[in-house]
């Protein structure tokens, strides 16, 4: 498994933003769903060595996190797109998504071909000299993605990769993802439930801190049949449906 | 072609009927691409790689200064510790401090407040505080060549930049050498530190001042005081912002 987690939590003073999860994954896409302030970002940040947990037990790649050599290599074999993630404005798209390259300890005689064929995944090729001052935030949005995979990762985590994209770009990144999950672990978190549905084999979602559902969206689906759950799709039904049985087994606890 | 916007370069290649079976066209232009938007490093990056034995570090170097409104405070806090301790000579236990507030200011300037990617920079397989060590090394550095070439036309420039750009850019110099070494920042900053101490302290003693700086018990409090109120500062700085979903 190249995501394990057994208990995890991390606390921001007294806000529990994630509450004892444990979870699974091996390579394919993974969703994470769940509302805003569900947990996702928080629980994204702590698999991407960004931020430590409070408490719990966190594998990647088959390594601790917690020790300095292990993170290293981690990190070498991961790629993440941050919600927010900010740019040097004064950077062409090539020179940011190479800047990155060499952070992650590519070897430096295969980060231009990697940059490129990073970029051309995207379908950033006719911006890889613009400014990033000058590109638009869809753009950006797959500046940030060619960053993200530019170093073939064997771990990608994504929180939010489709906000700001046209229909046209998140058909065409649902595509990426599915080819990218052949040969690594995809996480992505997103309160976007169709981009679910079309993209991922797996799916987990989450609420105040917890997974409440973890399953195939064939199963999500099946939750909500039958239910009267709010929603316009079946999946988004599905996803009502057991965002509300969580919800209302916690009231009567 | 690219996989999200199929058919947008308008250098696409011949339509594939008039080529071989054999040829890889997208092999051919990622090709093609890899030489267009090839960067070859500048001289000073490509020794900043092989001293530092880090090609991300020696980017990370050259680019400082390019992060316009980081690049602005961590001078305006740099220059403004340097006044003091310049200011201040005679008094060592300003010279002391004055690092202190140089870093939180550095550590400001890069961190999450102002460098737009620097939550992902944590991500990364290169340490961010061999980063932050870095860029600490560009802001003296540059800021010590400017005080040179301002040292001709001022005694006040050149007070401070031989008394504090220079003396600070040699600390970090050896902070980062240390560093590179022992693959250590924390390691490379205690170097830094303790090289600084004895340079303040040498010049404290040889005039006569060294029993005052170091072993006043009045001067115990405040050193601790202001030392922890910089680490406060520095670490409230480089914290992780609170998950927002």
């Amino acid at each position: 498994m190249n995501v394990d987690i057994t208990g995890l939590t991390r606390r921001f003073g007294r806000t529990q933003a994630v509450a004892g999860v444990s979870l699974e994954a091996g390579a394919g896409v993974f969703g994470l769903l769940g509302p805003n302030g569900a947990g996702k970002t928080s629980l994204l940040r702590m698999m991407a060595t960004v931020l430590p947990p409070t408490s719990g037990r966190l594998r990647l790649l088959g390594r601790d996190p917690g020790s300095y050599g292990p993170r290293r290599e981690i990190r070498r074999r991961l790629g993440y797109l941050p919600q927010n993630l900010g740019y040097y404005p004064g950077f062409t798209a090539a020179e940011f998504v190479e800047y990155f390259a060499l952070l992650k300890e590519m070897p430096p005689g295969e980060v231009p071909r990697a940059v490129a064929a990073a970029i051309e995944h995207v379908g950033l090729g006719d911006k890889a000299r613009a400014k990033l001052r000058t590109l638009s935030g869809g753009m950006l949005r797959r500046a940030g993605i060619a960053q993200a995979i530019v170093n073939e990762p064997e771990l990608l985590l994504l929180d939010e990769p489709t906000a700001g994209l046209d229909p046209e770009q998140r058909v065409a990144f649902r595509a990426l993802l599915r080819d990218l999950g052949q040969r690594a672990t995809v996480i992505v978190s997103t309160h976007l439930v169709e981009d679910v549905g079309a993209a991922c084999t797996e799916v987990a979602l989450m609420d105040a801190g917890r997974i409440v559902f973890h399953g195939t969206p064939d199963e999500l689906t099946a939750r909500g049949e039958g239910t009267g759950a709010a929603g316009d799709a079946p999946l988004e039904r599905g996803y009502s449906a057991v965002l509300a049985a969580a919800r209302s087994s916690t009231a009567v606890a | 072609m690219s996989d999200m916007d199929a058919g947008l370069p308008s250098s696409a290649p011949a339509p594939r009927a008039t080529v071989p079976a054999d040829v890889d066209l997208d092999r051919v232009w990622t090709g093609v691409a890899t030489q267009v938007w090839r960067r070859d490093p500048g001289r000073v990056e490509r020794l900043a790689g092989r001293l530092l034995r880090s090609p991300g570090l020696a980017r990370a170097l050259v680019v400082t200064p390019s992060l316009l409104l980081a690049w602005i405070i961590a001078t305006v806090v740099v220059l403004f510790a340097g006044a003091g301790a310049t200011l201040a000579t005679g008094t060592p236990y300003v010279a002391l401090l004055a690092p202190a507030v140089a870093a939180a200011g550095i550590a400001y300037a890069y961190g999450p407040g102002i460098d737009p990617a620097w939550e992902l920079s944590r991500s990364m397989a290169v340490s961010d505080r061999m980063v932050l060590l870095v860029r600490a090394l560009a802001v003296f550095g540059l800021n010590a060549a400017l005080g040179l070439a301002a040292s001709a036309l001022s005694g006040a420039a050149a007070a401070l930049t031989f008394g504090w750009l220079i003396p600070m850019t040699a600390a970090c110099a050896l902070a980062l050498a240390v560093a590179t070494v022992t693959r250590l920042a924390i390691v490379g900053v205690a170097a830094g530190v303790a090289g600084w101490m004895i340079a303040v302290l040498s010049g404290a003693a040889a005039s006569g001042q060294l029993t005052t700086a170091v072993t006043s018990s009045a001067l115990i409090l405040p050193y601790l005081a202001f030392a922890a109120c910089c680490g406060v500062v520095v670490v409230y700085a480089t914290r992780i912002p609170k998950g927002t979903s």
